[in-house]
């Protein structure tokens, strides 16, 4: 197991803090438009439906739907190579949008399966929210 | 100037390298060297110049202006990446018939080896490396793993029917001396190459390196007898459906009908095709959503036809990016340079009989779990 230090991290801005910060207690938030009511990711300063700058972040359960997913065995970032194969998936979050997460890789993974946010400890591992099957 | 009487004049191709041997700039001016040779037509006549290529800015057509020793009226630099170098050269058709430049060298290129590929797509931009490189996505391949997945798990379309396209663009070429990767290969050799992202193996996934491609578009009389090529129509576009995310669709399908109404003719018209085959699945798609089959149905497709240069559909007659290389920028000219050498009758080994329209494609802008940008374009010879 490498440590988080050692996995490339997103850049910390203004757009993308309330992610990146309620990450690190294993909690998702998601911007969400007070004008159009759509929930979107990832983070922009605007919402890519209507435009507006009426922005508010919202907590939710994590809760998704693996629409597909992968295995990879060849990385192009030396930090993951010590765990290949690592799971790159598509899901579909209740909350509404599709997001592409890691997953950690389980024989129970299967497209049309249920993933849930890892725990709050190994939130600490991961540099964005990461999913385990439920 | 009217519609027509301008066109494609001259091509060239620098030679391929898994290296590179030289800098981006020699990899452009030697294709450059060759386009001119090609177009009987001379560096200072050159008055308009576009640029796609990798790790090229802050430099830009202007810079390369000074570069190549020329005074230019009109410059272009690619914004979309693999679909653009396709654009570029629709731009420029459209910047000589509107008497904003009169000679137009379109070049495209990049100077780089797998080493230097991975390096640049954990940053290929602000979504993928905030968003994807910290998940260890896996670059390309990890995207379109996905996109495949859902197209077998959609349409029911198999491992061997993507293997087809990959082993015939190889049977093309081995005629092409340009092409990186041009020993035999059974379809049994890719079914078993080495897994990179299931269900992607080795032979799946295009080869980073290094050279360039270069198109000279100007007035189709200065073009020898048999020697222009007019484009007939040509479409680009991007962010094709805002959202989504390993979509098993593109671009090309929102322009489709637009583009062979232009053109004054059908799928069925064309003899030979040169999609972005980046990925079999993205070359398979292209053939889907430039109307080639149904969509969902291009496995059939696969199975009922023969995809090399003497084929019943002849596609990537040069092999394709998966057997030449994807040589940065070169990925989105190499289909245009392939298709002007088979309407040129100057294929050789690979040439299609009786060429004598044929369509192209581009993709690329790898973002968030998809590329962005599509082009195709449709090619005729000037008789």
């Amino acid at each position: 197991m490498s440590n988080a230090t050692s996995y490339p991290t997103p850049a910390l801005t203004e757009t993308n803090r309330p992610l990146l910060e309620s990450w690190r207690e294993g909690r998702l938030m998601l911007q969400h438009c007070t004008d159009c009511g759509h929930t979107f990711f990832f983070p922009r300063p605007f919402c890519p439906g209507c435009w507006s700058a009426d922005l508010q972040w919202r907590e939710h359960s994590g809760r998704a739907t693996v629409v597909a997913f992968t295995r990879i065995h060849r990385h192009v970032h030396e930090s993951f190579r010590a765990e290949i194969p690592t799971v790159l998936a598509e899901i579909a979050l209740e909350a509404g949008p599709s997001m592409l997460a890691r997953c950690v890789p389980s024989d129970e993974l299967r497209v049309g399966g249920s993933v849930r946010l890892v725990g709050a400890a190994d939130a600490q591992r991961y540099p964005l929210p990461t999913f385990a099957c439920d | 100037m009217s519609v027509h009487q301008v066109g494609i004049i001259g091509y060239g191709t620098a030679r391929y390298d898994k290296r590179p041997r030289q800098t981006l700039y020699g990899y452009l001016a030697e294709a450059a060297r060759a386009a001119l040779a090609s177009g009987g037509v001379h560096k200072n006549e050159i008055d308009g110049l576009s640029v796609d290529a990798v790790n090229f800015a802050p430099d830009n057509a202007v810079t390369a202006s000074e570069a190549f020793g020329i005074s230019i009226s009109w410059s272009e630099i690619s914004t979309s990446g693999g679909a653009g170098a396709l654009t570029n050269v629709a731009n420029a058709v459209r910047a000589v018939e509107s008497g904003l430049a009169k000679y137009v060298l379109c070049l495209a290129g990049g100077a780089q080896d797998v080493a230097m590929f991975h390096q640049r797509i954990s940053r290929f931009n602000s979504a993928i490396s905030d968003y994807l490189t910290p998940h260890g996505f896996g670059g390309m391949p990890g995207i379109f793993a996905l996109v495949q997945q859902k197209h077998m798990l959609q349409f029911g379309t198999t491992r061997e029917q993507f293997g087809k396209l990959a082993v015939d663009f190889r049977i093309n070429a081995q005629h092409n001396e340009n092409a990186l990767l041009r020993g035999p290969m059974s379809l049994d050799d890719y079914l078993n190459a080495p897994l990179i992202a299931e269900p992607l193996r080795l032979f799946d996934c295009v080869l980073p390196c290094a050279g360039a491609e270069a198109i000279l578009v100007g007035p189709l009389d200065r073009a020898a007898a048999g020697k222009g090529v007019r484009l007939l129509a040509a479409r680009e576009r991007h962010n094709h459906v805002p959202g989504e995310i390993a979509p098993v669709r593109g671009g090309w399908e929102a322009f489709r009908d637009e583009l062979y109404q232009q053109a004054g003719y059908a799928a069925r018209e064309m003899d030979f095709v040169q999609v972005y085959d980046d990925f079999p699945v993205m070359a398979a798609m292209q053939l889907e959503d430039l109307g080639f089959c149904p969509k969902g149905e291009v496995g059939h497709f696969i199975d009922n036809n023969r995809f090399t240069f003497d084929g019943t559909l002849p596609v990537n007659t040069g092999g394709g990016q998966l057997s030449c290389g994807q040589a940065g920028g070169s990925a989105g000219l190499i289909s245009v340079v392939e298709a002007v050498r088979q309407l040129r009758n100057e294929g050789g080994g690979r040439q299609v009989a009786n060429a004598r329209r044929g369509l192209v494609s581009g993709f690329g802008m790898i973002s968030y779990g998809r590329g962005l940008a599509s082009s195709a374009a449709i090619l005729e010879s000037h008789a």
